[in-house]
Formats: structure tokens, C-alpha cells, sequence
């Protein structure tokens, strides 16, 4: 007799689900390099450097949209940081060498990378990807102010507020607020030239990958950086000059997280081996401790003095 | 060192009797005869004080207006020195109890007291820093929420195992010395102190194994925390390895600090140094060192960071005065086991534990480059607060070693002592503290006395 239909498919469910169950978690054990996976409506920025005029439209913008002061603190009129701090969750630079050749604004924000080295060090889960989103989050209530995250991120994109008694962490976390009710990021909404554009990861992606194609030379190495960057990020960029001039240092396909704490994860895995570990000095120190004791108190008997144990 | 021998000739010690000249450490005595307050005493108060006023106003103020941190380098010498350096130096409790739990090195046990002292005040003062260097530290009651731990970072397991190290296995091994000064403070208190020493013994064999597994996962873990900072860390120091070469330069950096603190305070205290001791802690402590050198050296070569040693710059400098500093100490305390010399072995200690310092505090700042134009130097303020925490650990020790039996000595030093209060201080009789020193023959005679007075 030969085997039903039914029987076929509920033989293959059988077997299946425990395999199923049995190479996810195999696979997470054993391949902690694979690539990771991108969140269901994963939404990013691509900014395009060579478009970008500089007019720092974007840096105001994401002040007023963030309800942050204007960080006039260089000149006391203008609002122009130098760089990143705890009131400026985005800024643009301008990298331009020294020997005339190729000149390139850098816009500099959070990077949305999908395997966050700041959370992956964050002790009590502060900072945060949303897991359909992709947004990494900064949750004030959770924070202990560690500034491991200042110290982890290979971007350096965290800032931490030094003065005051309640400080803050500040960084782009892609305007939530803003998108929860159906607005783009303050700094892509007033880009005069387009050069910062908000959309899902996989359109942005195809976007870049159409204007290489349309512009074959213009862009570094034809490729975008955080396409597989440090695991891939959800800000893309696209650049004339080296990414690294930007800011943006070469990291290689593997994140940070998954490359420097392989070992450190492994060893921690459902605690199993500090467990057996301990179990094992438990043990020895029993044993240990009554040699210990009795010598002590033998002791004790000779000299007439309590045992101090 | 001119006060104490320089050589033991080992076949005079004998082991059992009470012989008067035997320096041999049979017996945690507290120092007596010596006043807890003095001038150095004070002067340790006094920067306690302002380190604690400074505090407060940086808890109003913020981290800015008192340190040099900056956005580059967001840690300043309070986690990476007093938590990250002088907790390895207080790594004693870990490394000095595992030789003498662990493997049986049953000498080691007269100085475990002092490990475990040393470990308890360096964790405390160093916990109480990170507490003042969180700048959201109302936030650290999430510690007592287990789902909400993100269990694969090196800091949560730091910050967590750290705690509870220091407040329950640290602490309950702490206790009893405690309690054995309850015993001789007054009859009274013996049954009740008794019952708590045994069920504390009950215990122990868990404590004690907690004690080991705890700071062996944190030592390693606080060497995890620069993994995550890759490149920016010169490469002679940043490897896989750091988390095992951060625990082990914890090993004989502990070794060094409780060796070396104890003969410092026979020295100070006119104590008698029991050189089988102090040679056996000499020796496991130079094999430490070189097995760590080699681990060290042998990582460097593998990963090809070698070329970097020497290059002309700060980090190839920092890297070659930790070798010789380590390398040094780890010669004398060699050499000093030839010909039993304390001040070698001192000089031994202090010096590998220079370099393992130096080696601890590199990653996080000497070794760290953010970016090429980031600078730290910390402000004045922050290093009197870093000194303030130190001072307040050694005030704490001071105190301890006065009140509490914790520093070893020969068994003639109790007798000693006991006498010492009998004629010195004789007010203090009445308490029965030092009437039942000798355990027996007094308490019974006071017993029988008080029976035939009834």
C-alpha cells in the first residue's frame, strides 16, 4: 500500500518542525557570521554626496523637528556645530584636502546599522533596534549613562550631554515621533537638491544601485556604503571620495558585534558553562573546606587558641 | 627592612611548639599598639571629604564641569583606573583563594584574610565611583530585573557580576573576622555568634565557589568591553585574547598587591615576615608573570602587531615599559627566591604590578584613539575624587587591620597582644575580650571562679 497524501505531508511536518528547530538553532551557534537579517519595514536615508550643496538646511531642520535648542554655541549667533553633540543629532562636514583635488560635503547621522553595536553593548537594553522598523531607539527610563555606547559605536555617533544633573544620550533615531504620524525625517523634508532622501531600505537600495548604473565613474568604487557594511546599515551613502574621508571607516561584511564577540557569546550561551563550572569548584572547595576545617581545629587543641577560619 | 630578617633559616622552625623566635604565620593578630588616628590618617579624611563634597557637586552639575572627559574619550580615570585597575589589583580574594581553595596551597590560607580585605575595600570604593561616574545612576535599579539585562554585553555582565560579587560572596567571606571579635568582645555573645559560624560554614562551600566563578567572568568581561571598540584600539593591545589576558594580569597583580601590602605592613608594624609564605606567593607570582608575558608576546607575534612595537611613538613606549616594568618584577621575585630577600620580592611586586597597571588602564585610554586629534588629560577635580575613593579604601583598611585579627603573624604576636591590653589597658578587662585570649585555661578558671563565687 502506498503511502496517502495525508500520511505524506504529516510524516514531512513531523520530521520537519524539530529539523527546522534544530538548524535555527544550529545555525545560530555554529554560523554567527551569516548575514543578518533586515527588519520587515526596514526605513532609512540615502544621502548622495555628490549632490549635496552644504547648506546645512538639514541641520535646523532636525533641531526644530526634535524640539532641540539651537546649538549656537559656536559664534553665540549661528547655528553651526562642529560636529555631533548633545544638541546635534545631525551635521554636515566638508572634507576638503589639502591638495585641491575632489572636495565632498559629509552628512553625519546615526547609521541604523542592523546589528547595532551600541545596543549589543548597552547593559539594560536602552538603546534599542525596533525590530520592524529597524530604528535604533535611545529609551531615557533605561539608561544608566555609562557612555559604553560613545565608546562602542565604529561611526562614534552617540553623544553624551556633560553638563547637567539629568544628561541625556543624544542621536538621531530617524524622527519616530515625526514618521508616526505620517511625516518624513525633519532633514529630508527641507533638502533642497535631494541629496538626503527618507524611504524603505530596499527602495532606497535599488535607487543607488539605478544611479551608479546612470552615472558609471561618479561614485567611489561604484558601490553604496552600507549595502553590507558592518552587516549593512539602513543609512545608505553614496560618495566621490573614499567613504573613509567621510567618516565612514571600512569595517568589512562582518558587524562589529558578531566579529568581536563571538567567543564572549559562546561562552555564555544559555549560561551553560559558567554553571558546570561552578557545579565543579563547588566541589573541590567542599572537599577543601573539611581538610581546612579539621587541620583548624587540631590546631586549635595544640595551641589553645580558637581556630580562625 | 632592616627590622626584620633577612633570611629564615628553615630548619630552626619548628612547626608545632610555641617557640618565642619563630616567625613563622600562625595567626591573624590585629595591630595593636599603634593609634588608628594620626597624621596620615587625617590627611586620608581630609581628601575623602573633599572628594565626597566634589561628588555631590557633580551630581548637581554634571560630568563636564568636573572632568576632562569629552565625546572622543568618554571614560575618564574613574572607570578606567580606580574600577578597571584597582579592582585587579583587588582581584586577591580571586587568585590568592584559588590557590589555597582551589589548588590546596594550604600556607597561602594565613593570607587569605588580607586578600579578601583588600578585594572587599577595592571593589566597594571602586562600585561607589561607578555609581558617581553613571551620569543616570537612578536608572541602576534595572539590575534586579533579570529579563531586562542584555545578556551578550560585556558591560551589563560587568556592572552586574561586579555588584553582586562584592555584596554577597565578598562580603559574607568578610564576616568572619567580624564575628571572632563579637566571640572575644564578650561571653555573652558566644552562643549566639557560634550558631551564626556554623551556618555560615554551611554555606561557605557555595560562597566561596561563587567567589571564584564571579570575578573570573567579570576580570574577563571588563577586558571584553574594548573588543567592541576594534580598530580604535592600538593593535598591540586590542586582540581576542583580552579577556583572558585582562584576567590574568588580575592573577598576578592581586598576588602582588596582598604579598606586597602585607609585607609593607610587617615592615610598618614590626611584624615577623614568614618567608615560606612569602616565597611560595614569590613563586606562584613569577609563574603567572611569565606564563602571561609568553600568552602576551606569543598573541602579538601570531597576529603580526609585532612591526608596531617599533615604531617611534607614545604607544610603542607605553608597550615597552610595561614588558621591562612586568618582565623586572617578575626577575626580582625570581631572584629573591634565591636568596630569600624581602626587599627584592617587595621591590619584585611593586613593579610587575606597575606594569600590569599599566597594562590595564592601556586599551581604555593610553591605547585608545577615537580620532587623531581627540585628547585626555584629566581635570583636577576628577583626579582628587579619583584620589578621595582611593584614600577612603585605605582608611577602611587602616581601621580594619587595627580592629579586626586580619594581618598574619606568628602565634607569639597573640600572646603578645594579649599581654600587652592586660597591663596597657587594663579598663578594658571587664569586657572579657582579652580575659579569654587564652582560649581554655582562663575562661575556665573564670568559669569555676564565678561557679565557687555562687
Amino acid at each position: 500500500m502506498a503511502i496517502t497524501r495525508r500520511q505524506l505531508l504529516t510524516g514531512i511536518a513531523k520530521a520537519g518542525a524539530p529539523a527546522a528547530l534544530a538548524v535555527a538553532v544550529g545555525t545560530d551557534v555554529l554560523h554567527a557570521g551569516e548575514p543578518i537579517p533586515v527588519p520587515s519595514a526596514a526605513v532609512g536615508l540615502l544621502y548622495d554626496a555628490t549632490i549635496c550643496i552644504g547648506c546645512k538646511a538639514c541641520v535646523a531642520a532636525c533641531a526644530e523637528a526634535n524640539d532641540t535648542a539651537p546649538d549656537t554655541r559656536g559664534d553665540a549667533l549661528h547655528q553651526a556645530p562642529s560636529d555631533l553633540n548633545d544638541l546635534t543629532r545631525n551635521v554636515i562636514k566638508l572634507y576638503k584636502p589639502e591638495d585641491g583635488s575632489a572636495f565632498s560635503f559629509a552628512k553625519r547621522q546615526c547609521m541604523h546599522c542592523l546589528d547595532p553595536a551600541c545596543a549589543a553593548g548597552c547593559p539594560f537594553q536602552a538603546l534599542h533596534k525596533d525590530p520592524e522598523s529597524g530604528i535604533v531607539n535611545w529609551t531615557a527610563d533605561k539608561c544608566i549613562g555609562c557612555r559604553y555606547c560613545t565608546i562602542t559605536c565604529p561611526y562614534h555617533i552617540p553623544r553624551f550631554q556633560w553638563v547637567g544633573f539629568n544628561p541625556r544620550v543624544t542621536k538621531c533615531e530617524l524622527c519616530s515621533h515625526r514618521l508616526a504620524k505620517g511625516l518624513k525625517p525633519g532633514c529630508t523634508s527641507v533638502c533642497p537638491t535631494g541629496a538626503v532622501i527618507f524611504g524603505p531600505r530596499p527602495v532606497l537600495l535599488m535607487d543607488a544601485k539605478q544611479r551608479i548604473k546612470d552615472n558609471p565613474g561618479r561614485y567611489y568604487q561604484n558601490r553604496v556604503y552600507g549595502e553590507i557594511d558592518n552587516g549593512g546599515t539602513q543609512a545608505l551613502y553614496l560618495s566621490r571620495v573614499p567613504f573613509e574621508k567621510l567618516g565612514l571607516p571600512e569595517l568589512g561584511a562582518e558587524s562589529v558585534p558578531a566579529r568581536t564577540l563571538r567567543w564572549q557569546r559562546r561562552f555564555y550561551q544559555y549560561f551553560a558553562l559558567p554553571a558546570l563550572l561552578y557545579a565543579g569548584l563547588v566541589q573541590v572547595i567542599r572537599k577543601s573546606l573539611k581538610g581546612h576545617e579539621e587541620e583548624a581545629h587540631e590546631r586549635e587543641k595544640e595551641t589553645g587558641l580558637r581556630a580562625q577560619l | 627592612m632592616s627590622t626584620t630578617p633577612a633570611t629564615v633559616d628553615r630548619t630552626s622552625i619548628d612547626r608545632t611548639s610555641l617557640d618565642q623566635n619563630s616567625s613563622r604565620w600562625e595567626r591573624n593578630v590585629p595591630v595593636y599598639g599603634f593609634p588608628v588616628v594620626n597624621g596620615f590618617f587625617l590627611g586620608l579624611s581630609a581628601l575623602i571629604l573633599v572628594a565626597f563634597v566634589l561628588s555631590g557637586y557633580r551630581e548637581l552639575a554634571g560630568l563636564g564641569p568636573v572632568s576632562g572627559m569629552n565625546d572622543a574619550y568618554g571614560w575618564g580615570i574613574w572607570k578606567t583606573f580606580n574600577l578597571m585597575v584597582l579592582t585587579a589589583l583587588g582581584s586577591g580574594a580571586f587568585a590568592v583563594g584559588i590557590a589555597a581553595w582551589v589548588f590546596r596551597r594550604k600556607r597561602l590560607h594565613s593570607l587569605m584574610r588580607m586578600a579578601l580585605l583588600t578585594s572587599f575595600l577595592a571593589y566597594a570604593c571602586g562600585l561607589l565611583l561607578l555609581g558617581i561616574d553613571a551620569g543616570r545612576p537612578w536608572n541602576f535599579y534595572w539590575i534586579v530585573f533579570p529579563w531586562r539585562w542584555n545578556m551578550h554585553s560585556p558591560l551589563a555582565e560587568v556592572a552586574i557580576c561586579m555588584s553582586i560579587y562584592a555584596m554577597i560572596p565578598l562580603a559574607v567571606e568578610n564576616i568572619p573576622p567580624v564575628l571572632e571579635r563579637l566571640w572575644y568582645f564578650d561571653s555573652r555573645l558566644r552562643p549566639g555568634v557560634e550558631k551564626i559560624e556554623k551556618r555560615l560554614h554551611y554555606f561557605f562551600p557555595w560562597i566561596i565557589a561563587a567567589a571564584y566563578l564571579l570575578p573570573g567572568m567579570h576580570q574577563s568581561s571588563l577586558g571584553a568591553l574594548m573588543l567592541l571598540a576594534g580598530e580604535r584600539v592600538h593593535p598591540l593591545w586590542q586582540t581576542p585574547w583580552l579577556p583572558v589576558l585582562y584576567l590574568g594580569a588580575a592573577t598576578f597583580m592581586s598576588f602582588g598587591c596582598v604579598a606586597g601590602t602585607t609585607m609593607l605592613c610587617c615592615l610598618v608594624w614590626k611584624r615577623g615576615m614568614d618567608m615560606e609564605v612569602l616565597d611560595e606567593a614569590a613563586r606562584i607570582t613569577s609563574w603567572l608573570i611569565f606564563g602571561w608575558l609568553g600568552l602576551r608576546l606569543l598573541d602579538i607575534v601570531f597576529r603580526g602587531a609585532l612591526g608596531t612595537a617599533f615604531h617611534f611613538d607614545r604607544f610603542a613606549g607605553v608597550f615597552w615599559l610595561e614588558v621591562v616594568l612586568i618582565l623586572g618584577g617578575g626577575w626580582l621575585l625570581r631572584r629573591s627566591l634565591r636568596y630569600h630577600d624581602p626587599r627584592q620580592m617587595f621591590v619584585g611586586y611593586v613593579i610587575s604590578s606597575a606594569g600590569g597597571m599599566i597594562y590595564r588602564f592601556s586599551p581604555t585610554t593610553l591605547a585608545f584613539k577615537p580620532n587623531p586629534e581627540a585628547l585626555y588629560f584629566p581635570a583636577t577635580a576628577e583626579v582628587l575624587v579619583s584620589l578621595g575613593f582611593i584614600s577612603l579604601g585605605i582608611v577602611g583598611f587602616l581601621i580594619a587591620v587595627k580592629r579586626f585579627a586580619i594581618l598574619p603573624a606568628p602565634l607569639q604576636e597573640w600572646h603578645n597582644m594579649a599581654n600587652y591590653f592586660r597591663f596597657r589597658r587594663p579598663y578594658i578587662r571587664w569586657t572579657g575580650y582579652f580575659k579569654y585570649g587564652h582560649f581554655g585555661e582562663n575562661e575556665t578558671e573564670s568559669e569555676s571562679e564565678s561557679a565557687s563565687a555562687d
